[in-house]
């Protein structure tokens, strides 16, 4: 069992008060366990707008992703502009400059939304289901854009 | 103009052969500009006691002037039990668990949705007992439209 442990820090003067810090120890599903399983940090950089699958669904990683295990994602979008970002998204990617169409109605594909230069997230992720398990990306620019990523799962 | 930053640490010293040690920070801009965000939902701290599928941010599509805006998610699943777990979603497509403990950051974009059922692009969250859950959850961001009363 590996200790893995992610703290965030908000820090705000929008208004008084707005602080957030809290430390999460990653864990498995239902468990006291730690998580113990990681792909290491990744880097990719891409070089067209084409919309493409950063991770897929039961290949690699996502096939032990499940909806009833743990994992986290986080992705960082290591440049420095203000105006170029990755649109990161879930379900299946268009491998065309034109983003997959969203439609709630069907299992294909939604946005979660841009991160410009700098910018980071972390989330759950469950890659469970053939046509919404992966997890999209897409520049905003065809010049060189680099994105690190790094899964934790059991 | 306000300044809001968003730092990460992220450490093991027992995942991999050597110490994991990975740390970043990021002020929140306005989409495509250097200017920091400015509004906040606030930091709500709410118990739930079903586990009907609720809406945290609820996004209004109907005129998507947001869409392509900067908003960021922080959503913190309170309970100390570890089978007690939160579904997050987007419309109804999952994003994942939170587990007991857990915390998570995103950034959120109001996508438009090709489909007129209204489902939209809200930030969902499902509790996995109804014997009570708490979460704290906070949204930064440059504006989002609001219900018109009815």
């Amino acid at each position: 069992m590996a200790t893995i442990d992610a703290t965030i820090a908000i820090a705000s003067d929008i208004v008084s008060g707005l602080a957030i810090g809290k430390t999460m120890t990653m864990k498995k599903a239902d468990s006291t366990v730690g998580l113990e399983l990681t792909t290491g940090l990744a880097k990719r950089s891409f070089t067209s707008t084409n919309q493409v699958d950063l991770l897929t669904f039961n290949t690699g990683v996502a096939a032990d992703v499940t909806a009833d295990k743990s994992a986290k994602l986080y992705i960082k979008n290591v440049g420095s502009s203000s105006t170029k970002y990755f649109t990161i998204g879930k379900g299946n990617s268009s491998g065309s400059g034109t983003e997959s169409t969203i439609d709630s109605s069907g299992t294909v594909y939604y946005r979660i939304g841009r991160l410009y230069g700098g910018d980071w997230m972390l989330i759950p992720w469950d890659a469970a289901g053939s046509n919404i398990g992966d997890i999209t990306i897409q520049p905003s620019s065809a010049e060189k854009m680099d994105v690190e990523y790094m899964v934790f799962y059991e | 103009m306000a300044t809001t930053t968003a730092a990460l640490t992220i450490s093991s010293s027992d995942l991999v052969g050597d110490a994991l040690s990975l740390s970043t920070s990021k002020e929140l801009h306005k989409a495509d500009t250097t200017i920091g965000l400015d509004q906040t939902s606030g930091l709500a701290n709410t118990y739930l006691t079903a586990t009907t599928n609720i809406d945290l941010f609820g996004a209004i599509i109907d005129t998507p002037a947001f869409e392509g805006k900067s908003h960021w998610v922080y959503i913190h699943n309170k309970s100390e039990t570890p089978t007690e777990y939160a579904t997050i979603t987007i419309g109804d497509k999952v994003v994942g668990r939170l587990y007991a403990g857990d915390w998570m950051w995103m950034p959120w974009d109001h996508a438009q949705d090709t489909h007129g059922n209204n489902k939209h692009a809200d930030i969902e969250l499902a509790p996995s007992v109804a014997t009570g859950m708490w979460f704290e959850y906070c949204m930064i961001h440059e504006g989002m439209q609001l219900s018109t009363a009815v």
